[in-house]
């Protein structure tokens, strides 16, 4: 299969989009088509403009090709966490990732996610990954009454935990992670990341709790840190770091 | 063409029993201690045996029996054992959970890790506590000079 | 199918629908239905803030809130609804600060405020800092907030639940119910994406909160979900739709992608430039130059266009130039900017200008409601157990231009008010019978697209549609255009009649849903343009090029389009003909009289 990058139609303008054609391979699973349970790779060459994502590339295979690709994907501009994807092998948002940045002279592969199972095609099961999410206690928790205003934080105890509410919960990081593939037991970097997103704010009260619970077996303990995560984080969230941070406060807290 | 080969697609998953405890905890913090102690006492070692003297060539049964007939050398040696085999297995305990699947293949290397850090720690410190540095009826060319004396 | 009971339904899980579940879960025995994971809703795009008047950092009141909501909004906003938004604004913000939302914080601690269009001290006098925000991520923070804390109440949420069709007990869409004639909500029916199988629940209150309806246009900041389904299927019922023809069009979209880029571009000193080169809004608005409001702004751009000055290739966009400010500067006040003008269009801010076109943003109109958020299905009565908040209603706060930040206050004021009342009226409401085939319409047209063997792509038509409307609906309109897209819209849903879809299996098809939204969106544009056609005015979002002044002596009244369809006449394609018919609803005018909108 080769795919080309030379210019099709006129000679293009200054300025101008140019247009290429790429082969995207794509992994699909449908369960109720004629292969069953296997699942295989689909290869369609499509002609895409400069500015077009991994997500266009798709769209224009369920437009205008195959109806039956299934992807999840919402507001296309990487704020909702739809649709991280293995794209080339590395976790992404399909809509953050321009084909032009890819390497189009071989095809693109386009995978579901690892280590969470796949109901259909590009689409896997969440459920697992939330699970993960709700065990760690994702709110604020606090004591006595309401205060009547708000709450005081400082600007510099807000600064500690801001990088973790970035979190879009698209599940790019824990689905990269090597430790959660083998058995999905771990919980996984986004949850501890939205761990730390609590346990590092001056007004909760439950941070005991919580590290009690990424204390666990399958919690922190199991991070090797490979930086598979921050690598994959489409919101350049230090997840690695985080991780760091919460095993120092279980540490300081058992001795 | 080459693709990399992806699995099949998993049966949905449940969180086995939480284990609450500080186990991985300890495990954690020791290995990094372990870790730094480990490289002091290997380093030690490896001047001590290679270097330091005669260095290599000094090495023989005789410098053995002489190092382990003080009881700090015996000490030391016994740490760096016990260290190294507890530091080693609880790397590969992790190794195993990491990369083991099944819980049926996770128990049997886990039980065959074991047996092996048993015996290796038993005969280990056996050795140590209960060495002869002058071994009756050996060849006294072989023996450290102290033996004479008996 | 399977059938469940619960005593409130809430449809939609994105800042409205949770901001009610968390009020009515506490009150009744709840249920949340939505067609994505709740964190996936639309409210997390918004970045600019959320305006309460807190005076935290200088001197502010509700009032003043007000007079800026009604003035934004070119004085078709129902003052008493203005009113009631902009008091409960400042406990939205506290409620939300002690859920946990990471707030900005000034240096003594407390929720930190900034500036924003269209808010002022005093009536007008000067800009004032009213906006609460979590740096450039306000609507991010609030959804995941609100979704932490349904976590933590253990809200009961049907993820990836498609709601098909909402039960009453009259047929308001075929026949004429008089006036103070009682009319109740029984269900509603939903469909399961990953099974295919249907769903019916019924309930004694239903929450209708699904967003806005964007994908009626092409160019759009909208995400690909906000297809208008609450809204549609309330107009399918024979329940009215208020104000469909303003829609705000936000300048600063990423040319021909439409991702927003926030009104703090032009607030940190960005310039909008013509394909000349030249800054064109000083000759549109001489004094307030780039800093007019939205939709100003949008007007001139895209006159800039229409009369041949846009830059790029197909002169089809202008210019935000952004490369005289220091790059350190750029990179403290605008990082989620600058990072999308990398992303998506490879172009460097601290040294190139980035191309902008304005995009559809957010439809002001909807499902009219009252302030206490009872659906009304004439201008008097309400129906019984249906409530409404957030993009879907029209209260009407926002009335022909929405002011910024009003949004994500809009849907936690209205929000939480939707979910007191629909717990409420369940504690004393009995349940409305269903009938045994309630979902037998809904499960004949899934079954008759699914089985057709082939027909109409649904991309085709949905191409169609949104070109058609950015062409004849879009910032500018005229008699002649909208006359155009009208004729579209009409051949379109003919041969919606006709659509088929490639994928015939049961699970996680969706293919067939895109087919049914499509339904939705054909259904609401044409209800935008009927009324875009009748309302011979221009005031806020809506602007047409033959009448280019406000006209309040005919005008100054809500449109309330219904569609009265007759089944029995039903013609081969199996599409009954309908008719929109418009009706005006008065404004409710408490404190303001209408001025010249000057800024």
């Amino acid at each position: 299969m080769t795919a080309t990058i030379e210019q099709t139609g006129p000679a293009t303008s200054v300025g101008e989009v140019p247009t290429f054609e790429v082969t995207l391979r794509v992994r699909r699973f449908l369960p109720e088509g004629p292969r069953g349970d296997e699942s295989y790779w689909d290869d369609h060459v499509l002609t895409m403009h400069g500015t077009d994502r991994v997500l266009d590339a798709l769209h224009k295979i369920k437009w205008e090709q195959d109806g039956s690709l299934t992807f999840r994907r919402s507001c296309a501009h990487g704020i909702c966490g739809s649709d991280a994807m293995r794209i080339n092998g590395r976790n992404r948002l399909a809509c953050k990732t321009l084909l032009k940045d890819l390497d189009i002279r071989k095809p693109i592969t386009v995978e579901p996610i690892k280590g969470l199972p796949v109901i259909k095609d590009l689409v896997v099961d969440m459920e697992p990954f939330f699970a993960s999410y709700r065990e760690i206690m994702p709110f604020l928790v606090t004591s006595g009454n309401q205060p009547s205003a708000e709450r005081i934080q400082s600007p510099e105890q807000r600064a500690v935990y801001d990088d973790t509410t970035k979190c879009i919960l698209c599940a790019a990081c824990t689905s990269s992670c090597p430790v959660f593939w083998t058995d999905g037991q771990y919980f996984g970097p986004a949850a501890i990341v939205n761990a730390h997103r609590f346990i590092f704010d001056s007004r909760d009260e439950a941070a005991t709790q919580r590290l009690e619970i990424l204390n666990d077996k399958e919690g922190v303990w199991r991070c090797r840190t490979t930086f598979n995560c921050t690598e994959a984080c489409p919101r350049g969230i230090e997840i690695t770091k985080a991780i760091a941070e919460v095993k120092r406060a279980m540490i300081t807290r058992a001795f | 063409m080459s693709t990399p080969v992806i699995t099949a697609p998993r049966s949905p998953y449940a969180r086995r029993k939480t284990t609450r405890g500080n186990f991985e905890l300890y495990g954690w913090v020791f290995m990094r201690i372990s870790g730094v102690v480990l490289v002091a006492l290997i380093f030690t070692h490896l001047f001590v045996n290679l270097l330091a003297g005669e260095g290599i060539n000094a090495i023989d049964f005789a410098f053995v029996a002489g190092k382990w007939a003080s009881l700090p050398w015996r000490i030391v040696d016994l740490i760096m054992l016990w260290l190294a085999m507890m530091h080693g297995t609880n790397g590969v305990r992790t190794i195993i959970n990491d990369y083991a699947e099944k819980d049926r293949t996770r128990g049997i290397l886990k039980v065959l890790l074991y047996s092996a850090f048993v015996i290796v720690v038993v005969t280990g410190t056996l050795v140590i506590f209960t060495f002869d540095p002058c071994p009756a009826g050996a060849d006294p060319a072989l023996l450290a000079d102290f033996c004479k004396q008996l | 199918m399977q059938t469940h009971q619960y005593d409130v339904v809430i449809v939609g899980a994105g800042g409205a629908g949770m901001r009610a579940a968390l009020e009515s879960s506490t009150r009744a025995r709840t249920a949340v239905i939505s067609k994505l994971y709740p964190t996936r809703s639309h409210t997390g795009a918004a970045q600019g803030g959320m305006c309460a008047a807190l005076a935290n950092v200088e001197e502010d009141n509700w009032e003043w809130h007000t007079f800026d909501t009604v003035k934004g909004g070119d004085y078709l906003v129902d003052q008493d609804a203005a009113e009631v938004m902009a008091k409960e604004a400042i406990d939205a913000v506290l409620d939300l600060e002690r859920m946990g939302l990471p707030f900005n914080r000034t240096p003594e601690g407390k929720i930190d405020q900034r500036r924003f269009g269209g808010h002022t001290r005093n009536h007008g006098e000067a800009a004032v800092r009213r906006s609460c925000y979590a740096a450039d991520r306000t609507g991010h923070m609030i959804l995941q907030t609100l979704y932490q804390n349904c976590v933590k109440n253990d809200v009961e949420f049907f993820n990836e639940f498609y709601v098909l069709d909402i039960i009453l007990d009259k047929d308001l869409a075929h026949e004429d119910v008089p006036e103070g004639e009682p009319v109740s909500v029984a269900g509603v029916v939903a469909y399961d994406l990953a099974t295919g199988e249907i769903h019916v629940f019924r309930a004694k209150s239903v929450i209708l909160a699904t967003g806005g309806a964007g994908k009626i246009f092409k160019t759009t900041s909208n995400a690909h979900t906000l297809t208008g389904d609450g809204m549609a299927l309330a107009l399918r019922r024979g329940l009215p739709l208020e104000d469909m023809e303003f829609f705000q069009f936000h300048p600063t979209g990423l040319a021909g992608l439409g991702i927003l880029l926030s009104e703090a571009a032009r607030g940190e000193g960005g310039i909008l430039r013509n394909g000349d080169g030249e800054r064109f809004m000083e000759r549109y608005a001489p004094t307030i130059k780039d800093l007019a409001p939205r939709d100003i702004v949008a007007r001139s751009m895209a006159n800039e266009v229409r009369e041949g000055r846009g830059a790029g290739p197909n002169k089809d966009y202008v210019l935000l130039d952004l490369t005289h400010l220091e790059p350190a500067h750029i990179d403290a006040k605008l990082p989620d900017i600058t990072e999308f003008a990398r992303t998506y269009l490879g172009i460097e801010p601290y040294t190139e200008p980035v191309p902008v076109y304005p995009t559809a943003h957010y439809a002001m109109g909807g499902v009219p409601t009252n302030i206490t958020t009872e659906v009304l299905r004439n201008n008097t009565d309400v129906v019984r157990g249906l409530y409404a908040a957030g993009e879907v209603a029209c209260v009407s706060v926002h009335g022909s231009n929405r002011l910024g930040t009003n949004s994500l206050l809009d849907i936690n004021v209205f929000g939480k008010r939707a979910g007191v009342a629909a717990a409420e009226y369940a504690a004393s409401a009995a349940f409305v019978d269903m009938p045994d085939d309630a979902a037998a319409g809904t499960i004949a047209e899934l079954e008759a697209m699914r089985s057709r063997p082939d027909g109409e792509r649904v991309a085709d038509l949905r191409r169609e549609l949104q070109e058609s409307m950015d062409r004849g609906a879009q910032v500018f309109r005229t008699e002649a255009s909208l006359t155009e897209t009208l004729a579209v819209v009409k051949d379109l849903q003919k041969r919606y009649g006709r659509v088929s879809v490639q994928d015939k299996g049961r699970l996680f098809n969706t293919d067939l849903l895109e087919a049914v939204e499509l339904g939705f969106l054909l259904d609401l544009a044409e209800v935008v343009v009927v009324g875009a056609l009748e309302r011979k005015e221009s005031r806020g979002g809506h602007f047409r090029e033959d009448y280019p002044d406000r006209d309040d002596a005919n005008f100054m009244v809500h449109t309330m389009a219904y569609r009265r369809g007759d089944a029995a006449a039903a013609d081969a394609a199996g599409i009954p003909p309908h008719e929109i018919r418009l009706e005006p609803k008065p404004v409710v005018v408490t404190r303001y009289q209408p001025m010249e909108r000057k800024y």
